[in-house]
């Protein structure tokens, strides 16, 4: 094609935009709804990535003793623990250094309310704060230990791998969650795409039959209208986009605000041109698409191509 | 490309042309025919008597079911899809209906048919100028086709077939939605773009028209060439 059609076909395109506003801002929003659900999946699973990889670093168990146990109940529990052949560290914490460590991830306001639990009315556990040598052997030896809970006084067990697997498995729902909402969503945008485009290659049907009758090819009849499909498509892009970030934000400051959860969510920074270089991708080739399927049609159809519109 | 070699073969040739419908509306039976380049020729006939067929196998909007066809060095029935355009470029149609773009001003409907093949803007100012001046629009290149009486519409639709310099006019019924005198103007023009050196194929049921112009008739009933004054009065 030469330069000089490039640039008015191109032209054509933007201008279809913005003359079937109605249907465009109707597939712009399609589009965006389905980049959105996307864009928040691929949010969601970058920071499982990440609590997971935390929580798969620590290679401890966390045993909780009985209240009021004695020093030499304690000591019975921390010899029969060592003796346990791939525990390579045993770690005592004491109620009152726990309720330290989790006051010191407060601002000083906050560390206030938890000034009552100081003391007697401390409702937390001492521990016994287990490293193992063999990652591999995990299971087997959280299974040992959590046998030492029938002749000792041990109230729990708890490893982070519980955690984890839930985490991994709640990871798993949403990602076959929204594979299958997203394709529901992408053949929902396509087909408003090509009814667009139909929209467009209807009012345009003169123009078309013109075309036709002074020898203009099948590519020169598409090209507007696969325009007017991509850039659809990289609108509903940069709004999806915008709306990621946004609701990212929120979400990122109602988790860091939470008193309950000690999470720090990544910077949407990390993974912004990861998201955005997909939602332009997907988004011009769903314009593409949906272009291409609506005039197909109409370019193959022979007899009563322009002397009848 | 599939184009027969020889510039004194004649510009059209149908051999023993049948088309029917699929819906069994048997359209033309063993046409033949052979058009000169520089003629001029009236196809006449009653409607339905298979002009308009005639015309969509001449434009290759349809493809005959038996018989060849040949238009400008391209044989119809072996064309290939993407050659089409190519063999549309070399004739320019006009339309009953004119067919212009409402929204268009008169330079920009002309000019719509150089865009498609993609000329360059100085050479679509110069072409689509001189293209109205010949049909005497010079001073309404800027007016919108609803402020033009019919006869000027059609006379936009003219510049607009010829712009492309294309060697043939396919005109069907082009006085069609004109009144009577603007009828005779058209055709006058149409004379004059054919003595220079353009073919023209007109589709007419304007008997008074064709009887007054004096041109090659041919007469088509029940999709058969009944009457072709080709050498010598019908």
């Amino acid at each position: 094609m030469k330069a000089r059609s490039f640039q008015y076909l191109t032209f054509e395109g933007l201008k279809n935009v913005w003359v079937n506003r109605l249907m465009s801002v109707a597939s712009v929003g399609v589009l965006t709804a389905c980049m959105l659900l996307m864009g928040i999946a691929i949010a969601f699973s970058f920071n499982v990535d990440v609590i997971m990889g935390t929580v798969e670093d620590q290679n401890v168990v966390m045993v909780y003793l009985e209240d009021g146990l004695s020093d030499g109940d304690r000591q019975e529990v921390e010899d029969a623990l060592r003796a346990i052949d791939n525990v390579k560290n045993l770690e005592y914490v004491s109620k009152e250094v726990a309720l330290d460590s989790i006051t010191q991830g407060f601002r000083d306001d906050q560390k206030l309310l938890f000034e009552e639990f100081k003391g007697e009315e401390n409702p937390l556990p001492d521990a016994l704060k287990v490293t193992y040598k063999d990652l591999s052997l995990f299971d087997e030896t959280t299974g040992q230990i959590e046998q030492m809970k029938q002749n000792m006084k041990i109230s729990e067990v708890s490893n982070k791998r519980d955690v984890a697997n839930q985490v991994n498995s709640l990871r798993n729902v949403i990602n076959i969650a929204s594979i299958w909402l997203i394709a529901l969503l992408m053949v929902i945008a396509l087909v408003i795409i090509s009814n667009t485009i139909r929209i467009t290659m209807f009012s345009r049907k003169l123009e078309i039959s013109i075309m036709k009758a002074v020898g203009a090819t099948d590519g020169f009849i598409r090209f507007p209208f696969m325009i007017e499909g991509i850039i659809l498509g990289i609108i509903a892009a940069g709004v999806a986009f915008g709306l990621v970030y946004l609701i990212y934000r929120l979400a990122a400051d109602a988790v860091t605000g939470n008193l309950m959860l000690n999470l720090n969510l990544l910077p949407f920074g990390s993974f912004a041109a990861i998201i955005f270089g997909i939602f332009l991708v997907l988004g011009a080739i769903a314009g593409m698409l949906g272009s291409l399927v609506s005039i197909r049609k109409y370019l193959k159809r022979e007899g009563s191509e322009f002397s009848e519109i | 490309m599939l184009k027969v070699p020889g510039a004194m073969l004649p510009l059209i040739e149908f051999k023993g042309v049948n088309k029917t419908y699929d819906n069994g509306t048997k359209a033309l039976a063993d046409v033949n025919l052979k058009v000169s380049r520089g003629e001029f020729v009236f196809i006449v006939g009653a409607s339905g008597a298979g002009k308009s067929t005639f015309m969509r196998l001449l434009t290759r909007e349809e493809a005959p079911n038996s018989g060849e066809i040949i238009v400008n060095g391209f044989k119809l029935s072996k064309i290939r899809h993407k050659d089409i355009p190519l063999l549309r470029r070399t004739m320019g149609i006009v339309f009953q209906d004119f067919r212009l773009i409402p929204t268009m001003n008169v330079f920009e409907n002309v000019s719509f048919a150089m865009r498609v093949v993609g000329a360059s803007n100085r050479e679509i100012r110069r072409r689509v100028s001189n293209a109205l001046t010949l049909v005497g629009l010079g001073g309404k290149a800027r007016s919108r086709p609803s402020e033009l009486s019919g006869g000027e519409q059609q006379r936009v639709g003219l510049a607009r077939a010829l712009v492309n310099n294309p060697t043939m006019i396919i005109a069907d019924e082009p006085t069609g939605n004109v009144d009577p005198n603007m009828s005779y103007e058209i055709v006058e023009l149409l004379s004059e773009i054919n003595r220079r050196g353009t073919t023209i194929i007109m589709v007419t049921h304007e008997h008074q028209l064709v009887r007054d112009f004096n041109r090659r008739v041919v007469m088509i009933e029940n999709g058969m060439v009944v009457a072709d004054n080709f050498d010598g009065g019908i």
